[in-house]
C-alpha cells in the first residue's frame, strides 16, 4: 500500500507519504506552518481520492475554506462528497449556527462526547462506502485549553483506539508552546508518528519520527 | 401530575415509567450519542404536564431546544433549564422565567447552590445532560456529590431523576459509586468493529421492577421522531444467479421473494430464528439493472452474507462491487461459496485468494441438497451444514 501524499514533494520523497492507518502528531509553534501543512495534506488527500474529515476547533467552516482558497487549493468539488467539516468553533461566535451540506456544527471544546460521536459516525458512513479516510484535528491545542489533561487523555486515547480499529489515518495538530512538557509528552505517547515543523530564516523545515521511514535531521519542506 | 415516563416505548414497557424518588443512569459508550434519550424523556414529560428541570452543561439552551425541535419535540412550557454552559463560552445568556444562568460554570459552589435552590421548588423530573461533563470539568467526587444532592431532594419532593452519562472508562471504583447511587441503569452501546454498524440499549438494572427479563434492542435516533427500535437485519447479496434466494429459503421457513423467471426483481425476505438469534434476512437482486435498489436494501444492515457461485470467478469483482453499492463495506461479513459440488467449482483456497479474503475471513461452501431437483425458475434447497455454518459464523462476528 502506498502512503498518503502530503503535497510537499520533499516530504513525500523522503517518507513515502503518511502511512495509512497510522496516527500522527504535527507539532510546531505558531509560525511553523502546521496549518499550511494540514490544508495541503487535506487537498492532496482529496485529489488522491481519499475522504477527509476535518475537525476545526479554532476557526469556522467559512474561514477554513478561505484558507484553502487563499492557497489556490481548489477543493470545491469535494465538499459534501469526500470532504466533511466538523465545525467545533462557530457556535462560540454564532450560537445559532447550523449545518450545511458539508459541515456539521458541534457544541465546542468541552463537548468531547459530541465530537467523538460525530467523528465516529462520519467515519462509519465513509468506511461503509468503501472509502479510505483521513481525520484531521486542527488543532487539539484549543481542546487542551478547555479540558483538563486527564479528560483529554481519555478522549485522545479513545480516538486513537477507534482510528486503529477502523484503519483511519489520523492527524492531530498541536502547538507545543501552549502546553506544559508533561502534556506534550502525554500526547506524544499516544501517537505513532511525530512530524515536527519549524520556520528558520524564512524557510520551513521538517523532521519525522516514529514511523518506518524516519527523517531525523531538519530537512527543507517544499 | 403524572408519573414520569421515558416516552420510549420499549423502556416504558420494561420499566413502566419512573417512580418518584428514583434515579436512572443512562450510560453510553463514547461513540454513541445518548442525548436524544434526554430530548425524548423531557418532551414526553413536559407534554404530560410534568414539571421538568434540566441541568445543562453540554450546550446552550438555545441549541438544545433547536435540536429538540429537529426531532419534532416542541415544548413551550413545563421546562426550566439551568444553563451551566453559556458563560464558559462567549455566548450571552439572559436569565428568564425558564432559564437560570450559572455565572461561573467553573465554580462548584455556585452550581451546588443554584441547583439546590431550584430543586427546592419541586419538579416532577430532573434531567442532567451531562453527568460525565461534570466529572470531566471537575472531578468524580463532585459529580457524585451532585447525584447525592439530587437524590436527597427527590426524597422530600415527589420527583425522579435521569442522568445522562458517557462512560469514558473512568475506572471501576468510580463507576461503582454511580452504580450504587442509581436505582436503574440503562446501557447504550454501539456494535463496534471496523465501523459502528448498530447501536443498542438495554436495562441492566432496575430495583423497582421484579421478575422481568430485560432484553437489548437495536435503535436509531431519527429526525423527526426520536428513538426508533428496529430488528437486526442481515443482508444477503452477491452476483446474479449465485444462489441468494436459495440461501434465504433454505435458512428461513417463511421466506418470500419478489421474483420473475427465477430472478429476484425487488427483494427476498425471510425471518430467521436460529440457535437463539432472531433476525430479518433481506436478499438483494443480483442483476445490474436493479442496482438503484441496493443502497436502500443495505440500509440498517448489521451483517452481510456474500454469496458467490463457486464456478464463476469472473463474477467475483461484481460481488465486491455489490458490497460497495449496498454500502455495507466494513460490516461483519461471511462469504458463501455456493454451487460447490458442480463441475468446475473452485477450491476454497482459490476462492479466498481471488476474493482477496484474509486467511481468517469466514468462508463456507454450500450446495444443493438434491441435484436431481434443480428447476432453473425456482430457488433450490441448500444443504443444512453450509447454511448453518455461515449463520453461526456471522452471529459469532456480531456478538
Ligand atoms: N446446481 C445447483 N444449482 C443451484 C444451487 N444453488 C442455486 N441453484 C440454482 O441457481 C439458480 C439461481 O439461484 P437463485 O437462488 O435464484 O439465485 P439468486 O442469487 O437469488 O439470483 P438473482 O436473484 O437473479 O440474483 C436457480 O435455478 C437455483 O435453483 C446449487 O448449489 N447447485
Ligand atoms: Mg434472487
Amino acid at each position: 500500500m502506498t502512503g498518503i501524499m502530503t503535497g510537499f514533494p520533499s516530504f513525500d520523497a523522503a517518507t513515502g507519504g503518511l502511512d495509512v492507518r497510522k496516527t500522527y502528531l504535527v507539532t510546531g509553534n505558531k509560525e511553523s506552518g502546521k496549518e499550511d501543512f494540514s490544508y495541503r495534506l487535506a487537498a492532496s488527500s482529496l485529489n488522491g481520492k481519499l475522504s477527509v474529515v476535518y475537525v476545526t476547533n479554532n476557526k469556522s467552516n467559512t474561514d477554513l475554506l478561505s484558507e484553502f482558497t487563499a492557497r489556490s487549493l481548489n477543493i470545491a468539488q469535494y465538499l459534501g462528497v469526500s470532504m466533511t467539516i466538523l465545525d467545533n468553533y462557530v457556535r462560540s461566535i454564532a450560537p445559532q449556527a447550523g449545518d450545511n451540506n458539508y459541515t456539521k456544527v458541534l457544541n465546542g471544546p468541552v463537548d468531547l462526547t459530541g465530537l467523538t460521536v460525530a467523528v465516529s459516525s462520519k467515519n462509519s458512513d465513509l468506511l461503509k462506502d468503501g472509502r479510505t479516510v483521513v481525520n484531521i484535528f486542527d488543532s487539539i491545542s484549543s481542546l487542551l485549553l478547555y479540558n483538563n489533561p486527564v479528560t483529554m487523555f481519555r478522549f485522545l486515547q479513545y480516538i486513537c483506539g477507534r482510528a486503529k480499529m477502523s484503519g483511519v489515518t489520523t492527524v492531530f495538530l498541536l502547538d507545543e508552546q501552549m502546553h506544559t512538557p508533561e502534556v506534550n509528552e502525554t500526547v506524544r505517547s499516544l501517537v505513532d508518528g511525530i512530524i515536527s515543523l519549524k520556520l528558520d530564516n524564512g524557510k520551513r523545515y521538517f523532521t519525522v519520527s516514529g514511523v518506518a521511514k524516519e527523517v531525523l535531521t531538519w530537512t527543507p519542506l517544499g | 401530575m403524572n408519573d414520569p415516563v421515558f416516552g420510549i416505548g420499549k423502556l416504558d414497557d420494561d420499566l413502566e415509567g419512573i417512580p418518584f424518588k428514583k434515579v436512572v443512569l443512562l450510560s453510553a459508550s463514547p461513540a454513541v450519542g445518548n442525548e436524544v434519550f434526554g430530548y425524548q424523556i423531557i418532551y414526553n414529560n413536559a407534554i404530560h404536564k410534568n414539571k421538568v428541570l434540566l441541568f445543562l452543561n453540554r450546550t446552550s439552551p438555545q441549541v438544545y431546544l433547536t435540536e429538540m425541535k429537529d426531532y419534532d419535540f416542541k415544548i413551550d412550557s413545563n421546562l426550566v433549564i439551568i444553563d451551566s454552559y453559556s458563560n464558559l463560552t462567549g455566548i450571552k445568556s439572559a436569565e428568564t422565567a425558564t432559564t437560570r444562568v450559572i455565572n461561573n460554570p467553573s465554580d462548584k459552589e455556585e452550581i451546588r447552590k443554584r441547583l439546590s435552590e431550584e430543586l427546592e421548588k419541586g419538579y416532577d423530573l430532573v434531567v442532567f445532560d451531562s453527568l460525565s461533563l461534570l466529572i470531566d470539568s471537575f472531578d468524580f467526587d463532585f459529580a457524585v456529590s451532585m447525584v447525592d444532592l439530587v437524590k436527597q431532594k427527590l426524597q422530600t419532593k415527589d420527583s425522579s431523576a435521569v442522568m445522562l452519562f458517557t462512560d469514558w472508562e473512568y475506572g471501576e471504583n468510580d463507576i461503582n459509586k454511580l452504580g450504587t447511587r442509581s436505582n436503574a441503569q440503562i446501557e447504550i452501546k454501539g456494535i463496534e468493529k471496523r465501523v459502528i454498524f448498530g447501536q443498542y440499549f438495554a436495562v441492566i438494572k432496575c430495583d423497582w421492577v421484579k421478575g422481568k427479563q430485560f432484553s437489548s434492542v437495536l435503535f436509531k435516533a431519527v429526525k423527526p421522531g426520536g428513538i426508533k427500535i428496529y430488528f437486526p437485519k442481515i443482508l444477503i447479496t452477491g452476483p446474479t444467479d449465485a444462489g441468494k434466494t436459495s440461501f434465504i429459503h433454505s435458512a428461513s421457513k417463511d421466506a418470500v421473494s419478489v421474483d420473475r423467471l427465477g430472478g429476484t426483481i425487488a427483494l427476498d425476505h425471510g425471518n430467521l430464528d436460529f440457535e437463539g438469534y432472531k433476525a430479518d434476512l433481506f436478499g438483494t437482486p443480483g442483476q445490474e439493472r436493479f442496482d438503484p435498489l441496493l443502497k436502500l436494501l443495505g440500509g440498517e444492515a448489521i451483517g452481510v452474507i456474500l454469496i458467490v457461485d463457486s464456478t464463476k470467478p469472473d463474477q467475483f469483482p461484481r460481488a465486491i462491487e455489490m458490497l460497495r453499492k449496498t454500502e455495507t463495506y466494513g460490516l461483519p461479513i461471511v462469504v458463501v461459496a455456493n454451487k460447490a459440488n458442480l463441475p468446475g467449482a473452485l477450491a476454497l483456497d482459490d476462492i479466498r485468494e481471488r476474493l482477496h479474503l484474509g486467511k481468517d475471513a469466514p468462508l463456507f461452501q454450500t450446495f444443493a441438497e438434491d441435484l436431481s431437483h434443480i428447476d432453473p425458475n425456482e430457488p433450490t434447497k441448500l444443504k443444512k451444514e453450509g447454511v448453518n455454518g455461515a449463520l453461526r459464523a456471522l452471529f459469532k462476528e456480531l456478538t
